[in-house]
């Protein structure tokens, strides 16, 4: 698992990249009814579960129906912001043409508006993924999570910075597209960080209504405790969202790149890097769909718009292609990873250590493929 | 990387947009078809009451449409969208019954191949649910009746036309209409009892029927015939359609009479146009609906190149066809997409300008 991935020149790259657009290719002329199905049945699940949690908090007493309660509702908020929101909204159902699934009009119960998310994620994160300096989700722009971001003093508090995110992770999720380390900077002006904030507050202020007001309200006398109910529901979404997207790119073996090596980078090389910027999580078919099936990051970053519960069978056939170019497949067991998280976390809250050393990305060969996609003549 | 942002900020939905998207359109659209299949916020769903076997390759469904339909005139179709193997596709269909009632009907011929006919004949049963698109269509009666009417059509091309002769049947319009219809045989008359009745009980009907298997007849539409069936045609306004061919018959006819304003038609183009394949070195015209304007696209590259040489500013991301964002709908035309080779001819169907280059004129919602 620590083996480090070989360095392939850019023709052995696009070779790499080749295999995977077929393995891409035959999954996509096999989509179908059973993947319709399939997400239908977890937003009905998603739904049942949010309408059975509700009831039990609303008109329950004791701590039996709070404690179940609060469990549906958390369950049916995790569904959809996972396999149903997050996957929805990378377009991996489009294809369907149900409205309903639409990526561009799904909209999710998270206080990031669908908007952001579409540009700050979908963009941002998945073109120009652990490239330092363009990718905004390496820490987040406030945690050391590869020794290649230099040490900082305030990175000693980040153990404690990392729990509350980890207890707050919609909000962080939510203001992650303001750029408010930019608004300090002085690279935006109050008056855009204004315009780019006003639908996330409206959304947060909607969600907060909603949470907090609306259906406590219609509880009467049960109000306090919907109103906890739903803060340890919403709680429980946010450690375990950001457990499973700390295992996705931040354990031990996953590498970041710097901008002068992605340079002129070819489709083949843009695999290249999605791969090594991932790492799975081993389970089954349940925590799979709890992740959303970011459990399988790896498929996720090298084909962001195949609906996800295609990665498990897609998965034996990636660990094939990489182990035939001598690429390493970052995977492990949810409480080997989270360990190797918490551990590089905790580790890189102090200065060091020296970044691993390791061969520059071979010097571009001509007639490659590039990026940018040109029309054939 | 600015520019973008200042054009993805354009495009970011205001708070009430969140609240319907997450409410209405998710939320409250979901438990009202939890509660009745047919419900629904903005969709038009028809429940199937009725599947009637017209003739062997000819179904009518009966529909009892939502309270979202806003009906329909005689002559129009509807899109109907049905699910196959997981996609939602659409085609147009005229609808067979008159206006003014609580229940809608479409009749479809089953096309070989076809995969929208193929599915409604194999798959939809009485109970079934539909989702309808409104009625619409330039092919209506106008709305005071011509005194003297001819109602001229072929094969399932009878379908707009007997909305029409309904309506008049149940307005009791019916002053002076021939009504000339062609089929390969009595067999595949469509509607044929009910028109054996009309024509009873209504004077001013004059009901001919040309079939192809009559002895020494001629197939299909022809022009010393039909002329000596209805001699004052000229004087009619006309309502044609049918195939292909009587269509163009029958056009030219009208033409060499100079009576071609008293003629009204309806095409039912095959829902995939020939594909006209030019590779786009050749140059094609890209209208964009939203904003009206047309541009010239010359040369190699992605539309989103294209549009943007043209400066176009279309909303985009990451420029290799991950990320969805310049996403938009091709109302017409055919695209290639790069990375998979697929082709989409079809109308109203979503593209990814970064990854598509265009392989005919297109019209674009942007």
């Amino acid at each position: 698992m620590t083996t480090q991935s070989k360095n392939l020149t850019r023709e052995e790259a696009d070779a790499f990249g080749r295999e995977l657009d077929a393995l891409r290719q035959e999954v996509i002329a096999d989509l179908g009814e059973r993947d319709v199905e399939h997400i239908r049945q977890i937003i009905r699940t998603a739904n049942l579960s949010e309408a059975a949690g509700r009831v039990l908090l609303h008109f329950g007493f004791g701590p039996v129906s709070f404690v179940l309660g609060t469990s549906a509702l958390g369950l049916s908020k995790i569904l959809e912001n996972m396999e149903i929101g997050h996957n929805i909204m990378h377009g991996q159902y489009d294809w369907t043409r149900d409205p309903a699934l639409n990526s561009q009009r799904y909209e999710w119960d998270n206080v990031c508006t669908g908007d952001d998310w579409r540009h700050s994620h979908n963009y941002e994160h998945h073109t120009f993924t652990n490239i330092l300096g363009k990718d905004r989700d390496i820490g987040y722009g406030f945690l050391r999570v590869a020794p290649e971001q230099p040490w900082k003093p305030v990175h000693l508090t980040q153990p404690i910075v990392a729990t509350f995110l980890a207890l707050l992770f919609q909000w962080g999720v939510g203001a992650h597209d303001l750029r408010i380390d930019e608004l300090f900077a002085g690279k935006q002006t109050p008056a855009q960080f204004g315009k780019r904030a006003r639908p996330f507050v409206t959304k947060a202020g909607w969600q907060l209504f909603k949470d907090y007001a609306f259906f406590p309200a219609l509880a009467l006398a049960n109000a306090p405790r919907v109103a906890l109910g739903n803060l340890l529901a919403n709680g429980t979404r946010n450690l375990w969202t950001y457990a499973v997207i700390f295992c996705g790119h931040f354990p031990e073996g996953v590498r970041v790149y710097t901008e002068a090596e992605t340079r002129d980078e070819s489709r083949g090389q843009w695999y290249v890097r999605q791969l090594n910027g991932s790492a799975n999580i081993e389970g089954g078919r349940w925590l799979h769909v709890l992740t959303g099936h970011l459990s399988h990051q790896i498929e996720h970053h090298l084909f962001p718009d195949i609906p996800g519960a295609r990665y498990p069978e897609m998965a034996p056939r990636v660990r094939e292609i990489c182990a035939h170019y001598g690429q390493a497949y970052n995977t492990g067991s949810f409480r080997h990873q989270l360990s190797s998280v918490i551990g590089r976390v905790a580790r890189l809250s102090l200065p060091g250590p020296k970044p691993a050393a390791k061969a520059m990305r071979a010097a571009p060969a001509e007639a490659a493929t590039p990026l940018t996609y040109r029309a054939a003549a | 990387m600015d520019s973008m942002q200042d054009r993805g900020l354009a495009w970011r939905s205001g708070g009430s947009i969140v609240a319907r998207r997450l409410l209405l359109d998710r939320q409250a659209e979901f438990w009202m078809g939890e509660l009745d299949p047919v419900r629904s916020l903005g969709e038009i769903r028809a429940r199937v009451v009725e599947v009637v076997e017209e003739t062997d390759d000819t179904k009518t469904f009966v529909l009892r449409p939502n309270a979202a339909w806003q009906g329909h005139r005689a002559g129009q179709f509807t899109p109907v969208d049905v699910e196959v193997n997981g996609v939602r596709v659409r085609r147009c269909y005229s609808i067979s019954s008159p206006p003014g009632e609580a229940l809608v009907s479409i009749t479809v011929k089953r096309v070989p191949g076809g995969r929208v006919s193929t599915w409604l004949h194999e798959h939809t049963r009485r109970g079934d649910i539909l989702r309808l698109g409104a009625a619409a269509g330039d092919f209506v009666l106008p709305a005071a009746t011509p005194e003297k009417l001819l109602l001229l059509s072929g094969g399932s091309g009878i379908t707009p036309v007997m909305s029409m002769l309904r309506d008049l049947a149940a307005r009791d319009a019916m002053h002076d209409v021939a009504f000339v219809h062609h089929a390969r045989s009595r067999a595949d008359v469509i509607f044929d009892e009910e028109l054996t009745e009309l024509a009873a009980r209504h004077a001013g009907l004059r009901l001919v029927l040309c079939l192809d298997d009559e002895p020494s007849a001629p197939r299909g539409f022809e022009e010393a015939r039909f002329a000596n069936l209805v001699p004052d045609f000229a004087e009619r306004s006309t309502f044609l359609c049918g195939p292909g061919p009587l269509m163009e018959r029958a056009e030219r006819l009208w033409e060499s009479v100079g009576a071609s304003d008293l003629l009204e038609r309806e095409s039912f183009a095959p829902a995939i146009a020939p594909t006209l394949v030019v590779s786009s070195a050749e140059g094609v015209q890209v209208r964009l609906a939203r904003s009206d304007r047309a541009v010239a696209v010359k040369g190699q590259g992605t539309l989103l190149e294209q549009l943007e040489l043209a400066g176009e500013r279309p909303a985009h991301g990451c420029r290799i066809g991950i990320c969805h964002s310049c996403k938009c709908r091709k109302q017409s035309g055919t695209v290639q997409n790069l990375v998979t080779g697929e082709v989409s001819s079809e109308p109203d169907q979503e593209i990814q300008l970064c990854i598509s280059v265009p392989r005919s004129d297109l019209e674009l919602d942007l």
